[in-house]
């Protein structure tokens, strides 16, 4: 049985409907991401697990126990917040043992567990310095470092690296999944950014309109979307219509046909063989170590990935190209 | 520089014509005969002597103190915990709230003295002419001033947020605003409680008309004691003067420190 357990979840909120019917299991010491664009619900869900919100219907188990109806605090649940939500009138070390006071532990042990977690989220020397002190990372650590101290069952972070910029985002990501995997915390990430999502977790579940529409590994959510939705939201995609599946590569879809950019090969000029599809360009964009050309092929517009050797590489547009799909790359979705 | 001079003028004429009046009347309190002449014929601390061994001034003063400690006490105990319910559990009712605190500026003191006078004279409740019905009375002049600042205050912070992360932590509701919204909190609050205080230690009407010499304040004394001797009042107004500089300092002092933080 897995870890958490959770099924037939519903929330509304003044007659709207946030989510329904969410059913999904994490297993112990998993990274799991709930990614979904601003308002699919994915928060409310989090807060839910949390004990913060209350769900209508459906139920929640951690290793076996249903916590459905028990409070926040004896949910054993920890939880970052995306604005820190520190306490601004305590110092760093206060923020961070107050879990562990209100257990009431002697104070020698909150001294010890607080110092251990201050050196995991390297934080040596900010002990007496209050938030209003810190930087945006060292705040978002801070939080990190009073919600793992009390060894919570499960560590919930509702979007923790959205308000940071990029260095230290990328910073902190890096450091989060270090630490998660040293501890073999069971986590549930929210967030909207595929990218980040895609990095840190070992399944994605990808929410849209209050339902999970596609739950499998990273990989395969990138890979092989299962929806319009997924393909889309996870980064570019090429999505042809039944006419124009057909048209190029004879296929006949009843959905759409999904191929990403970085997929297919772009033939020089010369460099095409029979069987390879005809195309033109038409513009380029520069994304840095990738080139993305607009091609038209068969009347069909298409985006084309390739990766960017040098001013002397770059064609242009109007040049006459050949374009190459492996079967295996191409994807039928709903 | 032309703008400055200029404005260091105004400035300057704008003080000269607060501190006058003030001065002045520091001037005569410490005046020993002063008639006939430009300057006193010399100073003295006769009056403020005469002032702080008349049992009659020390026990109004004490009067007054009692009364504004006790309504402040019994503010910050009802309306500390009624701003925090309403922002974190009824944030509709801040609406209401700001009504409800103009009400006391609504009607004069004078009009609703005479209604307070009619209700509470006799009949259940007869509490006129004692201390009871002036920190009911005081208790609706606190509640805007500190309403406002602790509005503020829990506005300014993510309350929700706090106490979600503080109910997270294993804090039931009590203790989450015990020890997290309420530190947010303090400083404002003593601020506005310094400066109620300033404010309900010079009331006059209310305590005159409900109570009057049945439990003689300050100001009630100051008023039946202002045909004796104008060195004398003169001293009374110094001394309270001074009273109210030093808690005013105090609380702004204190307002400082928190927009500090």
């Amino acid at each position: 049985m897995s870890f958490v357990t959770v099924s037939g979840l519903a929330k509304r909120f003044a007659g709207a409907t946030v989510f329904e019917n969410v059913g999904f299991s994490l297993e112990q010491g998993e990274f799991v991401t709930l990614l979904g664009p601003s308002g699919c619900g994915k928060s409310t869900l989090l807060r839910c697990l949390a004990g913060l919100n209350r769900p209508d219907a459906g139920s929640i188990h951690v290793a076996g126990e249903d916590i459905t109806d028990v409070v926040a605090q004896r949910r054993g649940i920890g939880m970052v917040f995306q604005n820190y939500a520190l306490f601004p009138t305590m110092t760093v070390e206060a923020n961070i043992g107050f879990g562990l006071k209100m257990q009431r532990l002697p104070g020698a042990e909150v001294a010890r567990r607080v110092a251990e977690v201050i050196g995991l989220v390297e934080l040596d020397g900010k002990q007496t310095q209050y938030p209003h002190q810190l930087s945006g990372g060292q705040r978002q650590r801070v939080a990190l470092a009073r919600a793992l101290v009390v060894e919570p069952r499960i560590l919930l972070l509702d979007e923790p690296l959205s308000a940071l910029d990029a260095r230290i985002r990328k910073n902190l990501r890096d450091q989060l999944r270090d630490i998660q995997r040293r501890l073999g915390l069971t986590t549930l990430f929210v967030t909207h950014d595929q990218e980040e999502a895609l990095i840190l977790s070992d399944r994605i579940f990808v929410m849209d309109r209050g339902r999970i529409v596609q739950a499998d590994a990273a990989e395969t959510v990138y890979t092989e979307p299962a929806t319009e939705f997924v393909a889309r939201f996870m980064g570019s995609c090429n999505l042809l219509d039944s006419a124009d599946s057909a048209r190029l590569f004879g296929r006949t879809v009843s959905g759409r046909l999904a191929i990403r950019p970085e997929a297919i090969e772009l033939l020089a000029p010369g460099a095409a063989a029979p069987g390879d599809l005809p195309a033109t360009v038409r513009e380029h964009q520069l994304l840095g170590n990738v080139i993305r050309y607009q091609v038209e092929s068969l009347g069909a517009l298409l985006l084309v990935d390739r990766l960017n050797r040098g001013r002397d590489d770059v064609l242009a547009p109007g040049s006459t190209v050949g374009l190459r799909v492996r079967g295996e790359d191409m994807r039928e979705v709903a | 520089m032309r703008a400055e001079w200029w404005h260091r003028l105004v400035v300057t004429v704008l003080l000269v014509l607060l501190a006058l009046p003030v001065l002045a009347t520091l001037a005569y309190s410490l005046a020993g005969n002063w008639g006939a002449t430009i300057l006193p014929d010399g100073f003295t601390l006769h009056w403020y002597r005469l002032l702080w061994a008349d049992p009659r001034f020390l026990t109004a003063f004490g009067h007054s103190l009692a009364v504004s400690v006790a309504t402040l006490a019994l503010a910050a105990l009802v309306i500390v915990p009624a701003a925090f319910v309403v922002f974190y559990r009824f944030p509709a009712l801040d609406r209401g709230m700001n009504l409800l605190i103009l009400l006391p500026f609504a009607v004069p003191p004078v009009v609703s003295s005479v209604g307070l006078l009619q209700l509470y004279a006799d009949g259940a409740l007869p509490i006129v002419g004692t201390p009871w019905i002036l920190i009911g009375c005081y208790f609706t002049i606190a509640l805007p001033f500190m309403y406002r600042t602790l509005a503020d205050g829990l506005r300014g912070m993510r309350l929700h947020d706090l106490m979600d992360a503080a109910h997270l932590l294993g804090a039931s509701t009590p203790r989450a605003f015990v020890l997290v919204v309420l530190p947010g909190l303090r400083k404002g609050l003593t601020a506005s409680l310094f400066l109620s205080f300033s404010f309900l230690l010079g009331e006059f009407v209310f305590a005159n008309i409900l109570v009057g010499t049945r439990y003689e304040t300050l100001q009630v004394y100051l008023y039946s004691v202002r045909m004796t001797s104008g060195h004398f009042t003169s001293a009374i107004v110094i001394s309270y003067f001074f009273f109210t500089l030093v808690l005013t300092w105090f609380a702004t002092r204190l307002g400082r420190q928190e927009s500090q933080v």
